[in-house]
Formats: C-alpha cells, structure tokens, sequence
C-alpha cells in the first residue's frame, strides 16, 4: 500500500526550515533599513514638520522643488565634494607611505602597527572632541606650537572662521582616516610573493622600478576597492562636522548628510530630512553602480 | 639603474629614512591621545594657565573623578549605557548572524547571491541616510528615550557586516562533519550548534567584539534617539557634555579616555581578526 502523499513534499519542507535560519536577520534589517528607506521616500512627499503638526500635509514633490530652489543644498553638495576630494586623496599618499613603512622589516614592527591604528579605531566623537581641543583658540596646543615656532602672533580660531574652519575638519579626517588605507594595502603588500621581487631584482630591477613595476600593478585591484569604499563612506560621514562645527560657521562645513542629519535632528523637518536623505541614496547608487561597472573592468585586466 | 646604486637606495631606504617616516608618523598619529591623556590629568589651573604645559606638572586623577561622579554629566550612567547596549546589541547581533551565516554559507537559496549583495550592500549604509525614518518610527512606536530604539538601530550596521564575515568563516568548515553528524542521527541545528559553532568560534568571538566595538563608538542613533541625561551613551554624553555652556576641558579629556581605553584594548586582541576579514572582502572584489 502507498503512503500517503503529505501536504508538503519532504523537499519544500526542507527549503522552508532553510529560510527560517534567515528570517532573524531578514526582520532586523527589514525592520532597521529596507523599511525606513521605503518609508523615507513616503515622508519626502509629505510637508512635516514635528514641532508644527497641524501644518501636516501631502504636498507631492514639493520638497523636491524646495531642494531644487534650496542654496544651503546646492552649497552642502560643493562642501561635500571638497571634503571627499581632500581627506580621500591625503588619506590615501599618507596612508600608502605608511603601508610600505609598516611592511617593512624592523623591530618591534607588531606593536607600530597596532599604536598607528588607534585613529581608525576610536570613537567619531572622541576624534572630534580631541582635534576641537587642539584647535582651540586659547588653550589649544595647535597656536601654541605655531607661536612658539614664531608663525602667528594672534591666536587663530580654526573652526569659527569660514576659510579655515573646512580645511580644519577636514584635516582631523584626514588623521581618523590614513590607518583604514595602511591597513587595507598593506593586506595588499602582504599579498604580493616574494618570489615576484626577486625575479625583478634578479632582471637588474632597482627599489624604485620594482616599486613602479610590480608593487604598484600588483596593489591595483585592492587600491580601487579601498578607494571607493572609502569616498562613499566619507561622503556619507557626518560624525565628526555634527560634533565639531555643526556645519558652521555659515554652512561653511556643512555636508549634505550632515545637512540631513540636522534638519532631521534640530529642526524636526521629517519631510525635508527625507528628501535628502532619499538623494543622498541616490547619489550613493549611482556611485556604486559606477564602481561596480569599473571593478569588472579592473577584474578582467587583472586576469 | 646600476645593481648598485639601486642598492644604495635601499639602504638608504630601509635604514634613516624608514627611521625618520616610522617616527613622524608614529607621532602624527599619538600626538593627539597623548594631548588628551595629559590634559585629562592636569588640574584645573594649569589646564587654563598660559604658556601651556604639555606634560603635566602636578599629574591628577581628579578629572576623572569628577567626570565619574558628575551629576550634570554621570559618566559612570554613560559607561553603564553603553556598556549595556553595545552587550545586547552585540549577544542579538551574534545569534541573528550566526544562524542567517550558517545558512548562506550551507543552503542553496533562490536569490542567494543577491542577498548576498543586499548584506554587502546595505553596510555602506550610513546612519544618516536612516535617521529621518527610523527617528520617526521610533516617535510613533513610543520608543524615544528607551534603550531598544538605541538596540534595533544598531542591528542595522551590525548585522550586515556580522552575517558577510561569518560566511566566509562557516565556508571554510568542510561540509563533511555536520554530514556525518546528521548520517548519526543529529538534526542539522543540532550539528550546527554542537559541531559548527565550537569550530567557527574564533570567528565568531571576532565579530562579536566587532559588533561590541562599533556599538560602543555609535554616535548618531545614540545622540538624536534619546533625549535625557539618564539614557545617553558615553558618545552621546562626551556630546553633550562638550555642548555645555562652558566646555570643561579636564574633564571631557578624561571623559575621551575612559571612552577610548576599552576600545583600545579590544581592538588590540581582535585586530587580525578584523583586518583578515576587512580586506578578504576587498580582495575578493
């Protein structure tokens, strides 16, 4: 006699039990990201304003126009750009010259390594309150050190002046962000055999030809990846200008997360904080979208 | 180029000049611990006085103390904050990414490497991206202020980069054991947890700490969900207490430090861990 058929075949079954080893994560991040970038789309096309409820209303894309006809918006996308621009490119010559110092054979090379990622690793506020106290006017060591080497007579206040505030943010970046590329090349550097070297030295090839021949080449892919990780993720960095300028003096410093982060955040405007914020995704998009279409261009190159 | 003047340059390179970078940058890169760590211990005369010291004259814990003690700014609440909800965040996040891990790394899905995408994706997430939503829901779930809203927010950095490295980790244990352990009788959670699991904890340790530590550094979430003294984290705290109407130095340096002595030292222990799984991702493209 046959057995009866269940209601659920023995492989459906299976699958079934499979995907509920997934549904935790599914929920958290459903409930954490997929959920709120939908419902941020949804609240860019309403005018709310917490404090002003009564002022609550489907407005269209109005808050796009508002964009659109916003300058502080148009002036957050400049300083976004400069602040990328800068703190990744320093980032990186700083960070490369550190990776090839730290590959190198000495000493006690273990614990150089583990001191000189302390930047990386703190928390965003701290290396925004360190670099606030360097820069203070008064007490700060930064005039101190420039009067004692006789370069300025009056103190300068580094963040509450428009022309040096940016240059000053961006500079704490800069030292935050330099172990992220030391680490990520010299993971690179460590990657390349030995046995590569020796057949340039073996051709005649100098420490600087090698450099240029076979390091550089080699590094390619991991500098591309590093690279562009990093420009998506100082675009989007807010930490460190909420906690030092708040985008001041005049939104001299302000970016256009940290723009979102404080409409949301001090003027309660849901509506407009969500509609940058739906740009912002959009931006990030088409940039890994570009990304992902150059790194298979390197991949194949590479092979 | 001569095979001895390249020499000379390698030389030259490895010896003073290798010397001269590793110092600069060194200091370039502790120069500014080293400026809160003294400040942290100077009395309040000296931290004020002009010309500034830079190595304390009079080394004092009472910084530390005060910030400890503080009714206005509790350190000692800011550090039990943080404290618990980088531990909860971090147990949840583990037993989320260990199962949705495991599964990736074993089971064929349909969607499997779009998922795959999706978690690798949603890590470049930024929290600022989220907060306009997430701050709204957690007004209309009544959740501002608690620390579940702080919990769940960060599942949403944790998560992804938990589940990305575990994979890599369950992948690199042969299929075989949890086989014959099921050919024996044992269910499949059953051989995960008892034979995958005790196999896979280094890993797992690693982005447990991972997970603590980013929890621990969050500033965002903990700073625009919660709005008393009583519920901010030791980043939010150094936040507000920075925004008071005179910043006092002494103690926020001391308050940096007992910010950053934990993370340090974690990240000391976990450091080839991290670094391992951080560039694997990278070196696979």
């Amino acid at each position: 006699m046959q057995a009866q058929q269940p209601l659920i075949s023995r492989a459906t079954r299976e699958t079934l039990a499979n995907y509920t080893y997934l549904l935790p994560a599914a929920i958290c991040l459903g409930g954490t990201v997929l959920f709120p970038i939908l419902k941020s789309i949804y609240m860019s096309l309403y005018h709310n304003v917490l404090s002003r409820p009564q002022d609550f209303r489907f407005i269209w894309f109005g808050n796009y126009a508002r964009l659109i006809q916003d300058p502080i918006f148009w002036l957050t996308l400049k300083n976004s750009l400069a602040w990328v621009f800068w703190s990744v490119s320093i980032q990186f010559v700083l960070g490369f010259v550190g990776a090839l110092i730290l590959n190198a054979p000495f000493r006690g090379r273990a614990f150089f390594r583990t001191i000189n990622l302390l930047p990386w690793i703190i928390p965003g506020v701290v290396v925004g309150l360190i670099w606030e106290y360097i820069y203070q006017p008064n007490y700060g060591p930064l005039n101190d050190i420039l009067r004692r080497a006789g370069l300025i007579s009056i103190p300068i206040a580094w963040l509450s002046q428009p022309i040096t505030a940016m240059p000053a943010v961006i500079f704490a970046n800069i030292w935050r962000g330099i172990p992220f590329f030391s680490i990520m090349i010299l993971a690179g550097l460590q990657a390349i055999p030995d046995e590569v070297y020796e057949a340039a030295t073996v051709d005649g090839a100098g420490v600087f030809q090698r450099f240029w021949h076979v390091t550089l080449p080699m590094l390619r892919p991991i500098i591309v990846v590093a690279t562009a990780t990093r420009i998506i993720w100082t675009f989007n960095y807010a930490d460190l200008i909420f906690v030092m300028t708040s985008g001041g003096p005049a939104n001299a410093t302000q970016i256009t997360s940290s723009y979102t982060l404080l409409t949301a955040y001090t003027d309660l405007d849901f509506g407009y904080a969500a509609t940058l914020s739906v740009v912002l995704l959009v931006i990030m998009l088409v940039f890994t979208a570009l990304y992902l279409k150059f790194t298979k261009g390197v991949e194949s190159v590479a092979q | 180029m001569t095979r001895r003047s390249g020499d000379m340059a390698e030389r030259i390179l490895g010896g003073p000049v290798l010397w001269l970078g590793l110092g600069a940058m060194t200091l370039f890169a502790m120069g500014p611990f080293l400026w809160a760590l003294s400040a942290s211990l100077k009395t309040w005369a000296e931290l004020y006085a002009t010309p500034i010291t830079y190595i304390p004259v009079r080394p004092t814990f009472a910084n530390y103390i005060e910030a400890w003690t503080s009714r206005l700014t509790p350190f000692s609440r800011f550090f039990a904050n943080s404290l618990w909800v980088s531990s909860v965040t971090m147990v949840a996040t583990i037993v989320i990414s260990t199962s949705a891990g495991y599964a990736l790394a074993r089971f064929r899905f349909l969607g499997k490497n779009t998922l795959m995408l999706v978690f690798l994706a949603t890590q470049m997430f930024p929290a600022v991206l989220l907060i306009p939503p997430l701050l709204s829901q957690w007004y209309a779930m009544g959740l501002i202020d608690t620390y579940q809203a702080l919990i769940y927010s960060n599942f949403s950095f944790t998560v992804p980069f938990t589940v990305w490295m575990l994979v890599g980790y369950f992948e690199s244990i042969p299929q075989e054991l949890e086989e014959s352990a099921m050919i024996d009788g044992s269910t499949r959670f059953g051989a995960m947890l008892r034979i995958i699991v005790p196999l896979a904890a280094p890993g797992i340790a690693a982005t447990a700490i991972f997970a603590f530590v980013s929890s621990w550094s969050e500033l965002l979430y903990a700073t625009t969900f919660t709005s008393s003294t009583d519920m901010r984290t030791l980043s939010s705290g150094l936040l507000y207490m920075a925004g008071q109407y005179e910043v006092q130095w002494g103690q926020l340096s001391a308050g940096v430090m007992i910010s950053t002595i934990p993370v340090a030292i974690l990240f000391t222990f976990l450091q080839k861990h991290l670094i391992k799984g951080l560039t694997a991702g990278a070196m696979k493209g």
